[in-house]
């Protein structure tokens, strides 16, 4: 009898630590004097994030701000959740640009609008155009961009003097370049060009063929001449044998000398700063030499706030005041290899000398930055990510990849829970 | 019947009572879990089927819409359940035999107490051990096309995870290796029990080893073996780990298998389809459920 009496105390216990876990994370976040701030930053660019949040805290704020970094995948899977469920939602939350017009439509985000006048330097002209578009929808403000981060070029120092010593004379390294070096390189067993994360490039090249995903914002333009164009024009790349292989890993060849060109995002600066190879960085790939039509796939990590029932104005207001602090404090979120939204960046003479700078350098340049921005971007980043280089390789006609990736977004549009 | 007999029977009856319940209390914390992360989550799938859910706004109520979708219109839905059933299949029907053999004769090799058995019954065993993510990442360096043991050591210059029927055989060879130990220990386990006059009698017999097997072992064991069937097929049924890691379903969509698909729809970067997913996912268990049942059938006769 004892021993059962022991058991359903113990049981007991347990609910009862169950229900009170419950109550204090519901509680702790609406009432609390903290900013929960929810972030994807989990590799290198966590540290700096910290950084900044350290620095912010010590200034001793009235709200100050807790950090808490979670992997992408599991950060977006739980945002809906959270929402649904009303409890334990952050104050302010970090989403990928691309994902503000489907949450919009989801109900999942509150706007600044009636926060904003109490800080009138956060304002479009503070920031960088493309990013600080990006943040509103259908004329309210839903985000405010932290950066920019650009998919470009790094290339090796040594073969780029060995193979093309005149490809970088005006930054922008044309294809014409890249296959001229390539045919050179060949007989030495080196690789021109890495064909590495398809999603980026794929748009990259559609937006200099003059393709959009959408013509009226609502259904996808996919399978279309600037389309077939594209996957084309990657394929006779491919067949010219001045790619990286299939099943080859590019980042390893770069690494390790044996490529010359290698398309990658700003943010891996670090990783291959710890390789011993010269690098240096430009624009990604261009079809052609003039800076006007020149297209570099960017996106941009947004501060959003999440939907809350009862919005607590002075911890919101207390939340812009975190924003507008980050945007002349940017420095550290540079360090990660990041190019920070805000123009007050550029005048940093530190920042000045990084070498993604040359992005935000002149207007030429940031009107080359282009966000792929569309309602239902999500499900067309799925179906490239997944099929990825198919048709390249030859596994798949493009004709048959084009129709299905319009028809797998359209359908998925379709399915949609509407409004 | 006078008030004593009344009160000892009730007091019997009280007693039998309350010795009934503690079987209960005893199962309580696993009744409470499995209810938590079972059978409510069982249920609310179930409903979700039928309706159009963003895992945001409340659920619509759809019917049977999202069934009459994946199983008999033409749209990409429909398309994903076919090709994801087709692929799923084909990894169990590939993968099932090996899991339950390699193990099986692991296990009677070990039953045979060789030398630093324990040794290698710890080695076998090892792998289960490991998150799927570990497991993924150490074959794939080893079936790497530049810089893996496996191209340089046989001189090859193959694309493993890139080309059929290469991508397959990583994968099934990747799920052996991980799930041995489970099926091994059991059958380990099994063997043990066997009682050895069998052995001597049929060694009197004549019978050679192989018949000792076929006819001692085999049916000695047909419970765990039935057992082990059962949870292995249901479990590679349910793969997603390994092609989502390996050949992220690759190559033209050829090992994308019925989960990654349902994933993909319930928790994509774009809105959620989990209304469509979950009758996704109800098919899937259906198909689990008459596959287990038939094995049942098969293999329960004179057991």
């Amino acid at each position: 009898m004892r021993r059962l009496r022991s058991l359903v105390l113990a049981l007991a216990t347990i609910l009862l630590a169950f229900v009170a876990v419950g109550c204090t994370s519901s509680r702790a976040q609406s009432d609390s004097k903290t900013i929960v701030f929810w972030n994807p930053f989990t590799g290198p660019d966590g540290t700096s994030m910290q950084k900044l949040v350290n620095e912010y805290n010590a200034t001793k704020p009235e709200y100050p701000v807790k950090n808490i970094s979670l992997t992408e995948g599991d950060m977006y899977a739980k945002i809906p959740t959270i929402v649904n469920s009303g409890r334990g939602i952050p104050d302010l939350q970090i989403v990928h640009v691309e994902r503000i017009k489907d949450y919009v439509h989801n109900g999942i985000l509150d706007t600044y609008d009636q926060y904003l006048s109490n800080y009138p330097n956060i304002k479009s002209s503070n920031y960088v155009q493309e990013a600080w578009n990006g943040g509103s929808y259908e004329g309210h403000r839903y985000g405010i961009p932290l950066d920019i981060h650009t998919f470009v070029m790094y290339y090796n120092k040594d073969l780029v003097a060995k193979y093309c010593p005149e490809a970088l004379d005006d930054n922008i390294v044309t294809f014409d370049e890249i296959k001229a070096a390539g045919e050179k390189a060949k007989k030495d067993g080196i690789t021109a060009l890495g064909l590495t994360w398809w999603k980026p490039n794929y748009l990259s090249m559609l937006g200099q063929q003059g393709g959009e995903l959408t013509k009226n914002g609502v259904d996808p333009t996919l399978n279309t001449e600037p389309a077939k164009n594209t996957l084309n024009f990657y394929k006779s790349l491919y067949a010219a044998g001045i790619t990286s292989r299939d099943g080859q890993d590019p980042m390893q060849l770069f690494l390790t000398g044996k490529e010359i060109f290698h398309p990658e995002g700003i943010w891996m600066v670090n990783q291959i700063r710890e390789s011993k190879i010269k690098f240096g960085l430009t624009n990604a790939p261009q079809v052609s030499a003039d800076p006007k039509k020149m297209v570099n796939w960017s996106s941009s990590h947004q501060f959003v706030l999440l939907k809350q029932a009862k919005r607590n104005t002075a911890k919101t207001k207390a939340t812009l005041k975190f924003i507008n602090w980050v945007r002349t404090h940017s420095i550290h979120w540079a360090e990660a290899g990041q190019n920070p939204a805000s123009q007050a960046i550029t005048k940093n003479k530190a920042y000045q000398k990084m070498g993604q700078s040359f992005l935000l350098k002149s207007k030429t340049e940031q009107e080359s930055l282009r966000i792929f921005d569309y309602r239902y971007n999500g499900y067309v980043a799925d179906f490239l990510d997944r099929y990825a280089l198919d048709p390249v390789f030859g596994k798949t006609s493009i004709e048959k990849y084009l129709k299905d990736m319009q028809s797998t977004v359209q359908d998925k549009i379709d399915a949609q829970i509407t409004d | 019947m006078d008030s004593t007999t009344t009160h000892v029977a009730a007091g019997a009856k009280a007693q039998t009572r309350r010795k009934s319940s503690k079987p209960y209390l005893y199962l309580l914390p696993h009744l409470v879990i499995f209810t938590i992360f079972f059978l409510v989550p069982l249920v609310f799938g179930i409903y979700v089927s039928f309706t159009k859910w963003d895992l945001v706004r409340t659920p619509r109520f759809v019917g049977l819409q999202n069934y009459q979708t994946i199983l008999f219109s033409n749209s990409t839905f429909h398309t994903q359940l076919v090709e994801g059933l087709r692929n799923t299949l084909w990894f169990v029907l590939i993968s099932v035999p090996f899991c339950i053999l390699v193990p099986l004769l692991l296990a009677v090799a070990l039953n045979a107490k060789p030398k630093f058995g324990k040794f290698f019954q710890g080695l076998f065993y090892l792998p289960s051990l490991f998150s799927i993510s570990a497991v993924v990442i150490v074959w794939t360096l080893i079936f790497n096309p530049n810089y893996g043991p496996l191209n340089s050591l046989f001189h090859l210059n193959q694309v493993w995870t890139g080309t059929q029927p290469w991508a397959w055989m990583t994968i099934v060879i990747v799920t052996i290796w991980w799930t041995i130990g489970g099926n091994m220990i059991i059958y380990q386990a099994a063997l043990n029990g066997i009682p050895k006059d069998y052995y001597e009698a049929a060694d009197i017999d004549g019978a050679s080893s192989w018949e000792k097997f076929l006819h001692i072992t085999l049916p000695s064991i047909r419970g765990q073996f039935l057992y082990t069937l059962v949870t292995t097929t249901i479990a590679q049924f349910n793969i997603y780990g390994q092609p989502l890691m390996m050949t992220n379903g690759g190559p033209n969509g050829s090992t994308s298998v019925l989960m990654m698909y349902i994933q993909q729809n319930a928790f994509g970067a774009g809105q959620s389809l989990a209304g469509l997913a979950s009758a996704m996912a109800v098919v899937l268990g259906v198909c689990i459920l008459i596959v287990s049942m038939i094995q049942f059938y098969f293999l329960r006769r004179d057991y």
